[in-house]
């Protein structure tokens, strides 16, 4: 008896989670029409080679930039490397699309580039010396400088992690720095690598507000206009197909990959403390330059832009509401965290108490929403409740819900929760998995019943790993676009939002005002954690 | 009713679905008594004492501590309703707090009477922590971490004491001083303590009896001295591994026949009828070492153990035979040399399967 | 914290039954001066305005699923094809038959679901410096088809809604085979693949990347006003207007549009809302803010538009607007066959 309510629990949280992706697919399997025969063939291939590219792309510059400057600031000692440390995080702050609107409007024709040069040199003709970086490149920079970070994080830890013993093994060996490097120190940490690059690949697929901007078709956005503006519901099904495909593949690398690389980072024996290498002259002028570059490029550029803009127009600054914009971020990031956290919770005690597979499979389910798109679980949620208000409620008799979840604040939770809750579930969880059963045990052993076990030995425990998941849960939801886009309540924007449609607006100016405060309240959240994230293993 | 202060009767023990050691039942009988349970590592010890600890259930048989029962088929009293305090194997301390924390958590938890015979300072002294009560349990040695989680189960004086395997992280030079103080406190506490090991020198010091599992099944549950001087079964020679098996023919009511050692004799505590093949049982005290004598077989090894030697002697019928010799004998034997054994040769107690 | 957000929550119910005067806009048209304007209404009715602001497209899709409890009143969006389009599904109702309306707003502009609020016009950017009078002279919508713009033309991607618009009027007035052909020609005229928004293309011609392009016409009185920046402004005066098919039917015109969404709990206050911005003032202030054309007649087009633009130009009301929207798909349809991106 006592385990059922764990049981119900987690079959609950997963029922929440799974219902709006099954909604997309049955919903796409309705074959409704025959519209477009021609066009489907052309963007169906400009889909799949769009997102390809793009994918390719974004991986290529992620994996340079994030395993580039790990490898630096976590072997070297150079002027500036404990600022970089951290300072290179904070990238993190900067949604691609805000990247995006700062990448187009430094680069277009008259714009910031254009005004620089014009104050350095005096008039001229300087638009044709500009590059234009717009269209599929400037997203693949849009979104590889926002999302490096991911990469550097895992790859900084599992750097850290390695033994030294590794790292003679190198000298010993009589290896050169880049042999060492290419044949010992990279193959050890391809998991958390590998890891990285797959969170990476999958927030590329679910981008929206960088592709939509740079209005280019991927199969993400594919999925969202043949079912938006079509009707198409068998095109995008067959969009959608590709896609999840794309996806499942990610999510079990990312999945394998982080179990391995737990495997590496829990290797108990042979660590020591490694020294850095300190480095003189040339060469630390160039790691130095390395990380300086990327810190201004990809939080510093952006950072510069729309602050340069709100000063150009303040007329704006005056115009927007920014404590209300800030009051109702402030309140969905507050309500989300405390929901996410309340079952996260349950469900790892739940987990870690019954032992039972049929919970652990739920588990893993309730964590597949992190891999839909929102835009595309936005939708999805909306279809199901018209779907179950329509057959189930009123065919009951009852008064609508609809206006209960769609356009409103509990939707709006609702959805962030189905898209979070792997990162509510798993930060937890790696708390957790850290102390040993035999803690509960012997807990249990000293007379405290399972809820004091819960209250006066699990809470404080976690403390620490529930503080960073309501960080981090925080920073996502502050960043995130098409979910709140879709479902918000009348007359309620949050930073993103106004952001979003100033500049769907061309009113770029205009988006500058919110997405200064968004950079500047992201990159607080992110001061905040990365105490945890950054923590080395002595610490 | 009876007056067992812990009885284990007919139970099966049993890990996520399934049976580790099979009908078991085996007596305390006083409260303050310690026993030992001895076995090779994943034979299923633990879950002994996790399921008298309650943290598995059983399906058959019963476990009744003071008359109450504990465990059976119908009934489960929850763990933390029980009493009994189980140290394990791994590290059990509470990772955010310290080590004194923890030591005082386990004091709270129970709200234990003032009128303690050993305030928890004496057991910190004794298990010699006191160094480390500021620390946290990750900045701590497995060793430490063991008796920091010993002494938090010590001061809740619990009703039953279950240590696994309490000294497997100590040093061994450190390890025998704490069995002698472990004993002591145990005794002066009239703490009852099961402890599970694979050391048979520990559980022979520790325990007033000591239970051998072997395949599934408790093979012997008896004093120390009858454990090892009568094995009830080979698998109990082969685990203790401290004798070997030679053939032997009975010649009489206390006399037997092997090839290479001649006639032996001693007291058989079990009756052979006469000329039935056996196997005898010959430990490295049985055979005594005489350089005079005409009975000289092969040294093929030789163990300095500091307090005696033990020789391997190899017989003209290829069997190896340990013998022990005091470590001040006059010389010593190198390996291919000849050792002499003394004749009669006489043993006390005659085992044989 | 909590209870701050149960009271916020129950706030955002209750929010939305307390006030009996009130009208929900679905808004895709996203400019400071609409808000003004509702403020505006507010202050002058009591009717408190409540808006949803997003693509058009999400906004459809959710007064879709959300069917007949939807609180949506009207959708507002920047596009004839959009509205015929919302129609054509079923969304709208008839309603928008007020006096003010129909003696107003030119029945091109309107059906009794939608009604336009304002115009703009498609037209022809040029660069006075690379290209001719006589170049121009009588130059059409068609003519962008002309070799002799060769690698000259810039417009923007085939996606956007403007030029589905452009390309639908097209086909309704030239059929689908011939705008087929006229849309290969205007591939092979490109200057660049297209990128960027219709200011972009603007730019692009007074960058000198291409000597003429195809945008809006409150565009350049955008850039003109500085709202954008003194280079812009300076960019701006480097290109000049050209409306085409004077000759003929007249220039391409669209509106914004504002629907009456099927359902509607405030309709009254709805159809109020129309009225009000139809009114001569609130038309000013489209003209003076969005530089959008005026939808009625005796109100002026900003000073920006009627100085660097012209007023007295022919525009096309003959085609109604309404079959923007039937000939979407087949305008799309054109365009990725002959490789527009």
């Amino acid at each position: 008896m006592k385990f059922n309510f764990w049981y119900l629990s987690s079959l609950t949280v997963s029922i929440i989670v799974i219902v709006p992706i099954l909604t997309v697919f049955t919903s796409f399997f309705e074959d409704t029409s025959n519209y477009f025969k021609i066009l489907q063939q052309t963007f169906f291939h400009e889909y799949i080679f769009n997102s390809l590219t793009l994918l390719i792309g974004v991986i290529f510059f992620t994996f340079i930039l994030g395993v580039g400057s790990a490898y630096i600031v976590s072997f070297y000692k150079f002027p500036g490397a404990n600022f970089f440390k951290w300072g290179l995080i904070l990238s993190f702050a900067v949604p691609p699309y805000i990247y995006a609107y700062s990448l187009f409007a430094f680069f277009e024709n008259y714009g910031t580039a254009f005004t620089i040069l014009k104050y350095l040199f005096g008039d001229g003709n300087y638009n044709k010396q500009i590059p234009k970086f717009d269209g599929m490149f400037g997203l693949i920079l849009s979104i590889s400088f926002s999302l490096y970070v991911y990469v550097y994080i895992l790859a900084r830890s599992s750097f850290l992690y390695q033994s030294q013993n590794l790292i003679e093994l190198g000298k010993n060996l009589g290896f050169s720095k880049f042999k060492s490097f290419y044949s010992i120190i990279l193959p050890a940490a391809r998991p958390a690598i590998v890891a990285g690059l797959s969170l990476v690949a999958m927030e590329t697929l679910a981008e929206f507000g960088a592709v939509d901007f740079f209005s280019v078709n991927t199969l993400t956005t594919g999925i969202y206009n043949s079912w938006i503006a079509f009707d198409d519901l068998a095109f995008a099904n067959r969009i959608s197909f590709f896609l999840l495909l794309f996806i499942f593949i990610l999510f079990l690398t990312e999945n394998l990959s982080r179990k391995k690389a737990k495997y590496h980072s829990e290797l108990k024996g042979g660590f020591k403390k490694k020294e850095k290498i300190k480095l003189y002259g040339g060469k630390s002028f160039f790691a130095f330059m390395f990380c300086f570059i990327l810190f201004s490029l990809s939080f510093l550029f952006p950072l510069s832009q729309m602050l340069y803009w709100t000063i150009k127009f303040p007329e704006n600054l005056i115009d927007l509401q920014i404590i209300d914009l800030l009051l109702n971020t402030l309140y969905l990031v507050s309500l989300s965290s405390l929901v996410l956290i309340f079952f996260a919770l349950i469900s790892n005690y739940g987990n870690r108490v019954s032992n039972k597979k049929i919970l652990n499979i739920l588990s893993t389910l309730s964590i597949s929403g992190y891999a839909i798109p929102g835009v595309i679980l936005a939708i999805a949620f909306i279809t199901f409740i018209a779907w179950f208000d329509e057959n189930m409620i009123k065919a009951l008799g009852f008064l609508s819900i609809k206006k209960i979840f769609i356009g409103s604040i509990l939707g709006l939770v609702l959805v962030y929760f189905i898209r979070f809750y792997s990162l509510a579930f798993n930060g937890i969880k790696s708390g957790y998995e850290k102390m040993n059963i035999a803690v509960d045990e012997s807990a249990y052993l000293l007379g405290y019943s399972k809820t004091k076990t819960f209250f006066n030995i699990h809470i404080p425990y976690l403390r620490n790993s529930l503080l960073f998941v309501i960080i981090l849960v925080s920073l996502e939801i502050i960043r995130e676009l098409p979910i709140t886009l879709i479902l918000r309540p009348f007359n309620f924007e949050t930073f993103a939002t106004t952001a979003y449609i100033s500049a769907s607006e061309d009113l770029l100016e205009a988006a500058a005002v919110p997405s200064l405060c968004l950079i500047i309240i992201a990159s607080f959240f992110i001061l905040l954690t990365s105490k945890y994230i950054l923590r080395d293993r002595d610490e | 009713m009876s007056n067992n202060f812990l009885e284990i009767k007919n139970v099966s023990f049993r890990v996520g679905g399934k049976t580790k050691v099979k009908n078991v039942s085996f007596n305390i009988k006083n409260k303050g008594d310690i026993i030992c349970l001895l076995g090779p590592s994943g034979v299923g010890k633990t879950t002994i004492l996790r399921t008298i600890a309650g943290l598995e259930k059983i399906k058959s048989g019963s476990i009744k501590l003071k008359d109450k029962i504990l465990s059976s088929a119908k009934n489960h009293i929850e763990p933390e309703n029980r009493n009994i305090s189980l140290s394990f194997q791994e590290n059990s301390l509470f990772p955010h707090y310290t080590v004194e924390k923890n030591i005082h958590l386990g004091a709270e938890a129970k709200k234990i009477n003032v009128k303690k015979k050993v305030s928890p300072k004496k057991i910190i002294k004794l298990l010699n922590i006191e160094k480390i009560l500021s620390k946290y349990p990750h900045q701590i040695s497995a060793g430490e971490a063991q008796r920091a989680a010993l002494a938090r189960s010590l001061v809740t004086q619990p009703d039953l004491l279950l240590l696994d395997e309490p000294l497997s992280n100590v040093d061994q030079s450190f390890k025998e001083e704490i069995q002698v103080q472990l004993k002591k406190l145990l005794n002066n506490l009239k703490i009852t303590t099961i402890v599970v090991t694979h050391d048979s020198y520990e559980a022979f010091y520790l325990g007033s009896k000591c239970g051998v599992i072997l395949n599934d099944q408790l093979k012997q549950y008896d004093d120390p001295y009858n454990v090892y001087h009568f094995p009830n079964s080979i698998e109990v020679v082969n685990f203790l591994n401290r004798g070997i098996l030679i053939p032997a023919k009975v010649t009489g009511e206390n006399s037997l026949e092997n090839e290479d050692l001649g006639t032996i004799k001693g007291n058989f505590i079990k009756h052979y009828p006469k000329g039935s093949a056996v196997k005898l049982l010959l430990q490295p005290e049985d055979l005594e070492h005489d350089d005079k004598s005409n009975l000289k077989l092969e040294v093929v090894d030789r163990k300095f153990r500091g307090t005696n030697f033990i020789y391997t002697l190899k017989t003209a019928t290829n069997h190896l035979i340990p013998v022990l010799v005091h470590s001040h004998h006059i010389h010593q034997h190198q390996v291919d040399e000849k050792f002499g054994i003394k004749r009669p040769i006489h043993i006390d107690h005659i085992v044989c399967f | 914290m909590k209870k701050i957000s149960i009271i916020t929550i129950l706030f955002t119910f209750i929010s939305n039954l307390v006030f009996a005067s009130e009208v929900n806009i679905f808004n895709a048209r996203h400019y400071k001066a609409d808000a003004e304007l509702y403020g505006k209404f507010t202050a002058a009715t009591g009717i408190k305005v409540n808006l949803i602001n997003g693509k058009s497209g999400a906004l459809e899709k959710r007064m879709i699923e959300e069917g007949a409890d939807s609180a949506a009143d009207l959708y507002i969006t920047a596009d004839a094809g959009r509205c015929g389009a919302f129609q054509a599904k079923g969304m709208t109702q008839r309603g928008l038959t007020s006096p003010t309306i129909t003696s107003s707003v030119p029945k091109n502009f309107r059906t009794s679901h939608w009604v336009g609020v304002a115009k703009r016009a498609r037209i022809i950017y040029y660069s006075p410096e690379r290209v001719t009078g006589a170049e121009l002279s009588g130059m059409t919508y068609e003519g962008l088809a002309d070799p002799k713009w060769k690698g000259r033309l810039v417009i923007r991607k085939s996606s956007n809604i403007y030029n589905k618009s452009l390309v639908a009027s097209l086909i309704a007035n030239n059929g689908k085979k011939a705008t087929a052909e006229w849309a290969k020609g205007v591939v092979a005229n490109m200057a660049r693949e297209s990128t960027g928004n219709d200011r972009a293309q603007i730019m692009a011609v007074a960058a000198g990347e291409a000597d003429i392009a195809v945008a809006n016409t409150y565009y350049l009185a955008l850039m003109l006003s500085g709202n954008k920046g003194a280079e812009q402004q300076e960019a701006a005066k480097k290109v000049k207007a050209f409306f085409p098919n004077q000759d003929g039917r007249g220039t391409h015109m669209n509106i914004s549009c504002a629907a009456l969404v099927k359902g509607a709990p405030n309709k009254a206050n709805a159809i109020a809302l129309v009225d009000f911005l139809l009114s001569p003032e609130s038309q000013e202030h489209f003209t003076n803010n969005t530089f959008e054309f005026p939808m009625i007649s005796g109100v002026s087009p900003s000073p920006l538009v009627v100085n660097n633009l012209g007023l007295d130009f022919k525009q096309d009301l003959k085609t109604k607007v309404s079959t923007y929207g039937k000939n979407q798909a087949a305008a799309l349809e054109v365009m990725t066959a002959a490789g527009w991106k």
